[in-house]
């Protein structure tokens, strides 16, 4: 059984070998092509070989077409991106300054003809021709309710989500929601087969169960109007257990990435078998856990959420300083309780 | 007016991060002749105080909450202190900026609105500060407390975050003069982060950061 197969087992709720189990390592493709992350991130073919020689080393089930959170900004006019030598770099130039620059946003008509999509391209490509319909390939996408932070700043839209003008902020919503329904039809026609559909604003973590269901679950049904196949929410390791609910009745997803925060066996619970549940471990804690310790909690989420199937083991952002040998601990339990 | 009625009124404004509403109430009753000393010790500062409490026990507290918390109160405090009759005795200073490599400002402009009610003077240090500018405007400016927030976790943990302030402070001598604190995601998703980094201590979130800083100012003083 390969990781797309297994992928489709767990979806369906099939019998399997095992569940699948995504990690996901973004930075560590830079150390293992040895090149400094900058240099690492200026090349599609970088990123797919990155990806490529990870999968084969660590044999997990997916690869994936992100680069760094912010990429997506390049492709509505953001020049400056600050990196770093140990870690994922930020967005250094906001592209909405002022309000007038909400009027002024541009979104491209083809994302898969714009210059900034260039190397995602051809990192899709690559990964496509290697290990397409073999291996899941992931792409990240951020919800339209929180790209706006990523053109702004998270304070800026905070502002402007709770005290408005709410004219000027439907207008942003309505680029990004338009931006974003272009950029999913440009990541299905490269070849991304999981989609995850980044919305810490769909939490109530971030703005309160009111604001989530008048202003996140609406523009989250308009992002989606094309289709929801191969879609996956996640909230940026904000948990949400407590609105998958509503997000199951409203949006009928496929996939649910929880938080490391959510307890999963409630979350399961309350998915019921509408759709595949995942695990996520904190991977912060394995920065300084011990093998045995990372095991242990490998353990105990997949006690939780494997039996009844429908279910998946994942990671968050893998940070850039994990031990090699916690990452292995990670996988050898996860492929052996999985 | 009764002022436990504008109190009243205030709290609802500020949980629903109504700001105009909040606002609109504190002008009205300084119009009315509550004085700016009454708005700021038994409205505004007490309101800080029970979102601190509420926070930690209210399933549906979230960042929009806290933000909007912390700037209600601040901009309050600010209309009202030019009123006082005295000027307010503040109840120290903090340096506060984001680590070297991060520029996400979110959570500092959550504890600065904070402490700002709370008659805590604030230099503002900015993002991507490095550890000698943290030190620097410490010095300067007679801080007690030096805060560091960080989004990320190679800004948390590394050499020119928490860590490299601390070497500096070590190196001058300052450790008893001055206490650092730290907050942000990768502090809520390990707890005792804040000890590998060498702070003194951590807040969970911005608004419970203003009583966090408070304890330290006072320790810095009794010692």
């Amino acid at each position: 059984m390969n990781a797309m197969e297994r992928l489709a087992a767990a979806v369906a709720g099939t019998p399997a070998d095992r569940i699948p189990v995504f990690c996901n390592l973004l930075d560590q493709g830079a150390r293992e092509l040895g090149m400094p992350l900058e240099q690492y991130y200026a090349k599609g073919e970088n990123v797919a070989e990155g990806q490529l020689r990870m999968q084969q080393r660590y044999g997990h089930d997916n690869v994936w077409s992100l680069f760094y959170v912010g990429k997506e900004v390049e492709l509505l006019g953001c020049r400056k991106i600050l990196f770093a030598e140990d870690g994922p770099p930020n967005v250094a130039d906001f592209v909405i300054r002022d309000y007038d620059d909400i009027v002024r946003l541009r979104i491209p008509d083809d994302i898969s003809a714009e210059p900034a999509f260039a190397e995602t391209a051809k990192c899709l490509a690559i990964l496509r021709r290697e290990v397409g319909g073999k291996v899941p390939i992931c792409a990240y996408l951020t919800a339209s309710m929180t790209m706006p932070a990523l053109l702004m700043g998270m304070d800026r839209w905070m502002e402007l989500v709770v005290a408005g003008p709410t004219d000027l902020r439907d207008l942003l919503l309505t680029k990004c929601s338009e931006f974003f329904r272009k950029q999913i039809a440009a990541y299905r026609a490269a070849g991304a087969d999981v989609l995850l559909y980044s919305n810490p604003f769909g939490s109530t973590y971030f703005v309160g169960m009111k604001r989530f269901r008048e202003l996140s679950l609406p523009w989250m049904e308009r992002d989606l109007v094309d289709g929801v196949d191969g879609i996956v929410y996640y909230c940026g390791m904000a948990p949400f257990s407590n609105i998958v609910g509503d997000v199951i009745e409203r949006l009928r997803l496929g996939a649910y990435y929880f938080a490391p925060d959510d307890d999963i066996a409630s979350a399961k619970a309350i998915v019921a078998g509408r759709g595949l549940s995942c695990g996520v471990i904190n991977d912060i804690r394995m920065l300084s856990w011990t093998e045995q310790e990372v095991g242990a909690e490998v353990a105990r989420i997949i006690g939780a959420g494997k039996e009844g199937g429908k279910f998946l083991f994942g990671t968050g952002v893998m940070p850039f300083g994990i031990p090699e040998a916690n990452i292995r601990a990670l996988l050898e339990t996860a492929f052996r309780l999985g | 007016m009764d002022i436990l009625e504008i109190l009243r009124d205030y709290q609802e404004a500020v949980f629903d991060t109504d700001g105009e509403r909040a606002l609109a109430l504190i002008d009205q009753a300084y119009e009315s002749g509550v004085s700016a000393e009454d708005i700021v010790f038994r409205i505004v500062i007490p309101t800080i105080e029970k979102m601190m409490a509420a926070i930690n026990r209210d399933p549906d507290a979230n960042l929009a909450q806290h933000f909007m918390t912390a700037q209600i109160a601040a901009t309050a405090t600010e209309r009202m202190l030019s009123r006082f009759r005295q000027p307010p005795a503040s109840q120290g200073t903090v340096v506060i900026g984001t680590a070297a490599g991060d520029l996400h400002s979110l959570g500092k402009r959550i504890v600065s609105g904070c402490l700002k009610s709370l008659m805590i003077e604030v230099i503002d240090a900015g993002v991507n500060v490095a550890p000698a500018r943290f030190v620097e405007a410490a010095v300067e400016h007679g801080a007690q407390v030096i805060a560091i927030s960080s989004m990320m976790v190679h800004t948390a943990r590394g050499d020119n975050g928490c860590l490299g302030v601390r070497r500096l402070l070590q190196e001058r001598g300052l450790e008893d003069r001055i206490r650092l604190v730290v907050g942000g995601a990768p502090y809520r998703f390990d707890g005792e982060l804040y000890r590998t980094v060498q702070a003194d201590a951590w807040a969970e979130d911005g608004i419970t950061a203003g009583r966090v800083i408070l304890d330290l100012i006072h320790e810095v003083e009794r010692s």
